[in-house]
């Protein structure tokens, strides 16, 4: 075996298996850099594959081939099925190991791998505003991996330090929202200065570069922009050699020893005298001299406008619980003395035995005693005080902020909860908050007590004797080696296990909903699910089967015997050949032997605050979240409609008033959309320029594939959300100048989500109009093709609905079709229902909504063709532009796109028998 | 909870088992013997005899090391338990789960069920190591050291072992409390936070009914009175949170105490009741770690239950008689009644009926369409026909024999069914057919495939038949992943076929393979399908109209079209949805 150095001591110790890899080709990607493609059967199953993650190589050493040199590259290209990957390799002159193999390099040539610790870059749920990516040549594929996985719509800045003129002809994933910068070198701090001073907020930062680069840029992103630590990721890829260093591409500087020990044995010889000094001499000068421009530059940039210090979200939660600040300190104060305390009768344990020792008189005894018995008073009284004053704290912070989230959830655009979903919402209002009970209540105080009661101990014991004290740290350290051991072998094991239970989860759903299947056709239906069964439990087995050694090892270094032997030897060593005082042996003997599992508890003390955190942050987020804004001039838009102020109030006449405004001449319901323009992330628009009129009491439908925005523009005129331009008018008002009752007075919706709310049939059909009579109530219920149904509930119209009736789909469709006739708005929205339980459900839906559309201005978002040839107009939606407008018949004869999309359901849709002829882009696409 | 854990071992552990055992109660035993070490070596080196004191702590070192010899090999069999623990343990839930009742799996069960499955094995593997070694050191070790003191001191003794029970009650007292009260504190939270998700879920009705302000008030009002009640049930959170510790403390004194009152009495040497003070705290440590590992205990012992749930979940029984497919029977469903709520839970007050006095019969080699609204049983009578559920009271007959007598596959074997939701299995087209049919022959494939218009699926495919579904069969349109279930109903060769038509608008091909497997089908079979359109009912010789659970019009289509009833209005109904259109002002 060639000789590896401390290095490869270190790597086989964490148990890094060696895999051979026989490179399969090797391909010229530009001047200087390569693309190296191998294969190897066994690696990839040790590696999780993912954007970044790289593999340690073992090169041969340029001078003597016995010493092999330990470089990271990242994947380029990776076939989990055949084993066959790639590397980019940056060539240098002079060449170290890598790049003299790498230029030597042909197929049937083989090299050692490993795959100990690699990163990964993972996207969050929560995307990030932008991603600023910072590198050079080496960390290029990473960064071209990275472009790859993010979504199109997410801005990207990429800045790369040029250290070679070829550089720039690396080619690069292009990203349609990221710009790249290329910045030459001229000293360590040319890299950071060059990044835009601008408002970063909610950006994540990624950093690969050169590691002198790395450290200024470190201080731009964080003092200067305010990134804060978790939105970074900083790891120097390589850096620069020493005096007429040349460039290196080194393994990653994540771990310091492997490092210390690469950059100790590499290539040292190699730098002076060879061809790369000229350049680098002038490189030196030249980075001298750029030096003093970049201060130059910094300042001046600095000085007309300091970079804005953003803000992220990351930072939300501290926000949040920035009012319970100094309460968490004083309680974690507070805990701190209960802890003290509850250490205390150890402490007068050695006290006694010294009386004991001492001859004391009963008095003395009497003392301790006394004294350990008001200690264990006091600390009984002083952690119920603190325990229920939290929990007053909390009971009140709880209350304001669930208030607060009530007033904030009735002013977020309603495409707020259309975006999240009925989950998301509950997660956040129902185990957040809870997740911050727990903070607030428990674990401020769990975790000062873990962390205090160790470091007491520890400080106690030290104060009595050092020595002892020493030894009981070495149990702690075999602890960390071993645990630390455990983790590494465990490597990707970790991460498959994660998967692995988020696999089975989804096949134990499917075999869950399977079953009648399974049931009819007995065990070859079932066999997939038992083999992937059998291959989960034989995951496990592997995994944690060889692991089960070394825990049962941990246990036992740890446990309370351990350390009992240890200061009984320590402890009779030192009182029998150093004199020691017995005594001194007592605190051991008392506190010593638990010391390991307090120390070690620390950890788990902690974990308790992230899990509160994160909720808070979330939380806050929410609360951030910007709201719905009536503009200035709403009451010039209640001039224009007359005399709206009358609506706001709630009189008992109001559906008679409402009944005699149908017929007056503010009611007609006039649309107008205006040049409306609309995204939901910056730069990608979902709708752009549309201009529509819809005319009072006629029936518009919006056609177009899924994805054109028919059902975003049919929600911006329920203000779903604001418009981005233009604006959206009834009757001449825009939209975002009425107050939310005087809008909904106006439109009305009925989508496919229906939303019933706690309460009986009649509470929900009168919801707009609570003092309706029973006899509107009927009536409108009779419309709706549903009067009949009710009926035969169990108490009728006071039926409480979903504790004594649940009705199906099309029944609460009809419902809340009910409800809008009740509500009778001028304008209504509509969204055409597709699923229907049964025909007869279609039919009583079908015949509901004729009544519904009957004298109104509606919009509807139609899914089949057939359903909307007799609308007054039809508006072919593409890419978010209006295509086409105009009847059903004019749109065929002009053999456009809605003839196209006509043709494409005719294809499919029998037309006879079958209602239906989706024209959804993948249906319309065969 | 032992039980469970027994049940599920593998047969054959029970020599492990033992063995576990004995190497547990060996290792408690040393680590006592050790603990009483202490005595003697700590007495020495306070009279200052250093010979003594080495020799005592020889014996210590030789005690601790046997123990750790003896422990290392109690682990290994501990965790051969647990890893057999997580392979029957899994693989017996997943067996169970396919003979549970269908109708017990509501979504408290469903999500009990599945968690089971899926999420319990890693906490299976430690079962033992985590769960029933240390509850046994807790209790075992604290009593050793306790005896290992009478013949040091029979009144410390004595006291240490009274102790025992004490201290083990104040704990669990200690965790039903805390419990108790996070149970009530959860029940306030959950009532608060549900009005929040309630006013958020109802947003979009709220608003359009202009409703917004008053449920906001409403629902704050309602939080600021929850508010007042939460705070009165604050003290309920401190006894769980302070029993255990005063118990500790208290037993430390009053143990210590003990010590200090035998030593001024002359029983002890000042040097031995020292030692003694330590074995007190080394005894105390016990329950200390005991409390220390709840949380651990916590999740396992959920699992435990979880599984144990699933286990004790009924079961459908299965008969013992066999009987051979034979041809299209003559199906019977005698006085039959069924609901989805079993009678026996909640009191006897069972939910309704969904069938009640049923009756139903079906000439052999007809075809039978079941029309109606839904939530008129129609599926029901399908799934008990098919065997999903069993009667509650009544029985059915195929050719007169009563299937609940039927051994599992011989029931099995007497019905194909085409399922609303066409679950497949991740594996190629060919394999998800074959499931109908193993052993079927590359012939009856084709022809299936033909009949229910998979062919041209296939024809399509880059893979062909190769192509595989993916999970639940993803990578498959609704209407293919029908298509392929219904080849594979048609492939098995059972005398009893049942659709049920999928709702969901399908195209056109679907259609035909619906037709087509119930007139083209060369297999002889009596066959049943609930029927959405027309033209699945037009290959029906007669027609079945159910509403709440009964059936209200029987005949063939000609004949309730002619009396004009509720069938008649089905009809006309389903023609005027399939021709309706937005807008149209015209009354049907």
């Amino acid at each position: 075996m060639a000789k590896r150095g401390f290095n490869g001591v270190i790597m086989r110790s964490y148990g890094a298996r060696d895999h051979e890899a026989t490179v399969t080709g090797v391909e010229q990607i530009a001047p200087h850099f390569v693309r190296v493609r191998m294969t190897s059967p066994t690696l990839l199953k040790d590696v999780v594959v993912s954007p970044t993650a790289y593999l340690r190589f073992w090169f041969p050493g340029v001078d003597d081939p016995e010493v092999e040199h330990q470089r990271a590259y990242t994947l380029a290209e990776v076939d989990e099925q055949s084993g066959a990957f790639a590397v980019d390799v940056v060539l240098h002159e002079p060449a170290g190991p890598a790049s003299a193999w790498c230029q030597r390099a042909e197929p049937g040539m083989t090299v050692a791998v490993t795959t100990l610790g690699s990163s990964r870059f993972d996207l969050p749920e929560d995307l990030p505003t932008g991603y600023l990516l910072i590198g050079d040549s080496a960390s290029l594929p990473a960064i071209d991996a990275i472009l790859r996985v993010i979504p199109a719509e997410v801005p990207i800045e990429v800045y790369l330090e040029e250290h070679d003129e070829h550089d720039r002809s690396i080619p690069l994933h292009a990203h349609p929202r990221a710009r790249v910068h290329w910045v030459p070198r001229r000293g360590e701090a040319s890299l950071a200065a060059a990044i835009e001073a601008r408002d970063w907020s909610n950006w994540y930062a990624w950093a690969a570069p050169e590691s002198g680069s790395l450290k200024h840029l470190r201080t731009r992103l964080r003092d200067e922009f305010g990134f804060p630590k978790s939105e970074i990721h900083a790891q120097a890829y390589w850096y620069y050699g020493r005096p007429f260093g040349n460039k290196r591409p080194k393994d990653l500087v994540d771990e310091t020893e492997l490092a210390a020990a690469a950059s100790a044995g590499d290539e040292p010889a190699t730098t002076a005298g060879i061809p790369g000094g000229q350049p680098d001499s002038a490189e030196s000068t030249a980075a001298a001299t750029a030096a003093a421009a970049d201060t130059a530059a910094r300042t001046g940039t600095r000085a007309p406008a300091a970079p804005p210090r953003g803000t992220w979200r990351a930072q939300a939660g501290g926000r949040l619980l920035a009012p319970l600040r100094s309460t968490l300190v004083i309680a974690g104060i507070a805990q701190a003395i209960v802890t003290l305390v509850q250490l205390a009768p150890f402490v007068l344990m050695v006290e006694l035995s010294r009386a004991l020792l001492s001859g004391a008189g009963t008095a003395q005894l009497w003392a301790i005693g006394i004294w350990a018995v008001a200690l264990m008073g006091a600390g009984v009284l002083l952690s119920a005080a603190l325990l229920l004053w939290l929990h007053a704290v909390d009971a009140r912070f709880a209350r304001d902020l669930r208030r607060r989230m009530l007033s904030k959830l009735a002013r977020l655009p309603l495409g707020w909860f259309d975006a999240r979903g009925s989950g998301q919402v509950k997660q956040l209002v129902q185990d957040d908050t809870l997740s911050l009970h727990y903070l607030v209540t428990h674990a401020v105080p769990d975790a000062v007590a873990a962390v205090v009661a160790p470091v007491a101990v520890l400080v106690y014991l030290f104060a009595v004797d050092w020595r002892i004290a020493l030894v009981l740290l070495l149990p702690v350290l075999v602890y960390i080696v071993a645990m630390a051991i455990m983790v590494v072998q465990s490597g990707p094991r970790t991460g498959q296990a994660m998967r692995w239970a988020e696999r089975m989860n989804v096949e134990a759903g499917a075999y869950l909903e399977g079953q009648p299947v399974i049931r009819v056709f007995g065990g070859p239906a079932a066999s997939t699910f038992r083999a992937r069964l059998g291959e989960y439990i034989a995951f496990l087995n592997d995994w944690q089967r060889p692991l089960s050694g070394q825990k049962a090892f941990i246990d036992l270094v740890t446990r309370p015997a351990t350390f009992l032997l240890l200061i009984c030897a320590m402890g009779t060593l030192l009182v029998t050949t150093g004199g020691m005082d017995p005594i001194a042996l007592l605190p051991f003997l008392l506190l010593g032997t638990t010391f390991g599992a307090r120390l070690l508890g620390i950890g788990y003390g902690l974990s308790g605050l992230r899990t509160g955190l994160l909720a808070a942050r979330r939380i806050q987020v929410v609360l951030d979240e910007p709201e719905l804004e009536v503009e200035a001039g709403a009451s010039s838009a209640d001039d224009a409609l007359g005399s709206t102020e009358t609506l706001a109030q709630n009189a008992a006449g109001r559906v008679e008033s409402d009944r005699v405004r149908r017929v007056e001449p503010d009611r007609v319901g006039r649309v107008e959309f205006d040049g409306v323009g609309f995204s939901y992330r910056p730069g990608v628009p979902v709708l752009e320029g549309i201009d529509l009129v819809l005319e009072p009491g006629t029936v518009t439908a919006i056609v177009g594939p899924s994805g054109s925005g028919k059902s975003t523009l049919a929600s911006l005129l329920a203000r779903f959300h604001d418009v981005d331009s233009g604006a959206i008018r009834i009757d001449g008002v825009d939209l975002r100048s009425l107050p939310a009752d005087q809008l909904y007075r106006r439109v009305g919706f009925v989508f496919q989500q229906t939303q019933l709310v706690h309460g009986t049939v009649r509470d929900n059909i009168a919801l707009a109009v609570p003092n309706a009579s029973d006899a509107q109530v009927e009536q409108a219920a009779r419309a709706a093709q549903i009067h009949d149904r009710i009926t035969r509930l169990p108490a009728g119209y006071d039926t409480v609905l979903g504790s004594d009736a649940v009705l199906s789909g099309g029944e609460q469709q009809r419902l809340t079709i009910a409800r809008a006739l009740l509500a009778d708005t001028p304008v209504l929205v509509l969204d055409e229902a597709t699923a229907f339980a049964d025909p007869e459900s279609e039919y009583l839906v079908q015949q509901a909504l004729n009544r519904l559309t009957s004298g109104r201005t509606v919009l509807v978002i139609a899914h089949r063709l057939h359903t909307i040839t007799g609308v007054d107009r039809v508006v072919v939606l593409d890419h978010g532009r209006v295509a086409e407008v105009g009847t059903h018949e004019e749109l065929l004869h002009r053999d456009g796109r809605y003839r196209r999309l006509w043709d494409a359901g005719r294809a499919t849709a029998s037309t006879a028998a079958a209602p239906a002829a989706p024209v959804d882009a993948s249906e319309a696409a065969r | 909870m032992i039980r469970t854990i027994l049940g599920l071992l593998p047969t054959g552990s029970r020599r492990t088992v033992v063995a576990h055992l004995i190497l547990t109660v060996i290792g408690l035993m040393l680590r006592a013997a050790g603990a009483v070490l202490i005595v003697p070596l700590v007495a020495a080196l306070f009279e200052g005899d250093a010979g003594v004191a080495w020799r005592w702590l020889g014996a210590l070192a030789a005690v601790t090391a046997v123990g750790w010899v003896v422990d290392i090999a109690a682990s290994r069999r501990a965790f051969d338990l647990g890893f057999g623990l997580l392979d029957t343990g899994q693989r017996t839930v997943a067996d169970r789960v396919s003979r549970i009742s269908l109708r017990w799996f509501g979504a408290e069960h469903t999500a009990t069920t599945r968690q089971a499955v899926a999420a319990t094995g890693p906490d299976l593997v430690g079962v033992i190591v985590y769960l029933v070694t240390p509850m046994l050191a807790a209790v075992l070790l604290p009593i050793a050291i306790a005896l290992a003191l009478l013949p040091i001191s029979w009144q410390l003794g004595l006291a240490a072992l009274a102790g025992v029970p004490l201290l083990l009650g104040a704990l669990w007292a200690s965790g039903r409390f805390g419990r108790g009260a996070d149970r009530v504190a959860a029940e306030a939270n959950t009532e608060l936070t549900e009005r929040i998700v309630e006013f958020a879920r109802t947003q979009q009705a709220l608003r359009a009914a202009r409703r917004v302000e008053p449920a906001r008030s409403h629902a704050g009002a309602a939080l600021a009175a929850q508010h007042g009640a939460t705070m009165r049930l604050l003290l309920l959170q401190i006894p769980g949170q302070v029993i255990f510790g005063v118990a500790s403390q208290l037993a430390l004194i009053l143990l210590a105490g003990t010590v200090v009152l035998l030593a001024l009495g002359g029983e002890l040497t000042v040097p031995q009741s020292i030692a003694l003070i330590v074995l007190v705290v080394r005894y105390l440590e016990c329950f200390t770690v005991l409390a220390e590992l709840s949380p651990g205990i916590e999740t396992t012992t959920g699992a435990l239950r979880r599984i144990r749930e699933v286990l004790e979940a009924p079961v459908d029984a299965a008969g013992a008689e066999h009987l051979a497919t034979a041809g299209a029977p003559r199906i019977e469903l005698r006085d039959i009644r069924f609901g989805y709520e079993p009678p026996h839970e909640g009191s006897g007050d069972a939910g309704r009926p969904v069938l009640d006095d049923f009756s139903l019969e079906l000439e052999p080699g007809t075809t039978t369409a079941i029309v109606g609204p839904s939530g008129s049983g129609k599926s029901t009578v399908l799934a008990l026909l098919a065997g999903l559920h069993r009667p509650e009271v009544g029985s059915i007959f195929f050719d007169g024999v009563d299937v609940s007598r039927l051994d599992a596959e011989s029931r099995r074997a007497q019905v194909s069914a085409v399922f609303q939701q066409p679950y497949l299995f991740d594996g190629s087209i060919r394999e998800n057919l074959l499931v109908g049919d193993p052993d079927a022959s590359a012939d009856a494939v084709r022809g299936a495939a033909e009949l229910a218009r998979v062919d041209s699926l296939v024809r399509r495919l880059p893979d062909g038949w190769d192509t595989r579904v993916g999970e639940a069969g993803g990578t498959l349109s609704g209407g293919e992943r029908q298509r392929v279930s219904i080849a594979r109903a048609l492939l098995k060769p059972a005398p009893v076929l049942l659709v049920d038509e999928a709702t969901s608008a399908l195209d056109t091909e679907n259609e035909a393979a619906v037709a087509a497997a119930l007139t083209s089908d060369p297999v002889p079979r009596t066959r049943v399908i609930v029927a959405h359109r027309l033209s699945s009912i037009r290959a029906a010789d007669r027609v079945v109209f159910m509403e709440d659970g009964g059936i209200v019009e029987d005949g063939t289509i000609d004949g309730l079209l002619a009396a004009g009833g509720r069938f008649a209005d089905f009809w006309r109904q389903q023609d005027a949805a399939s021709g309706w259109r937005i807008g149209e002002r015209s009354v049907s």
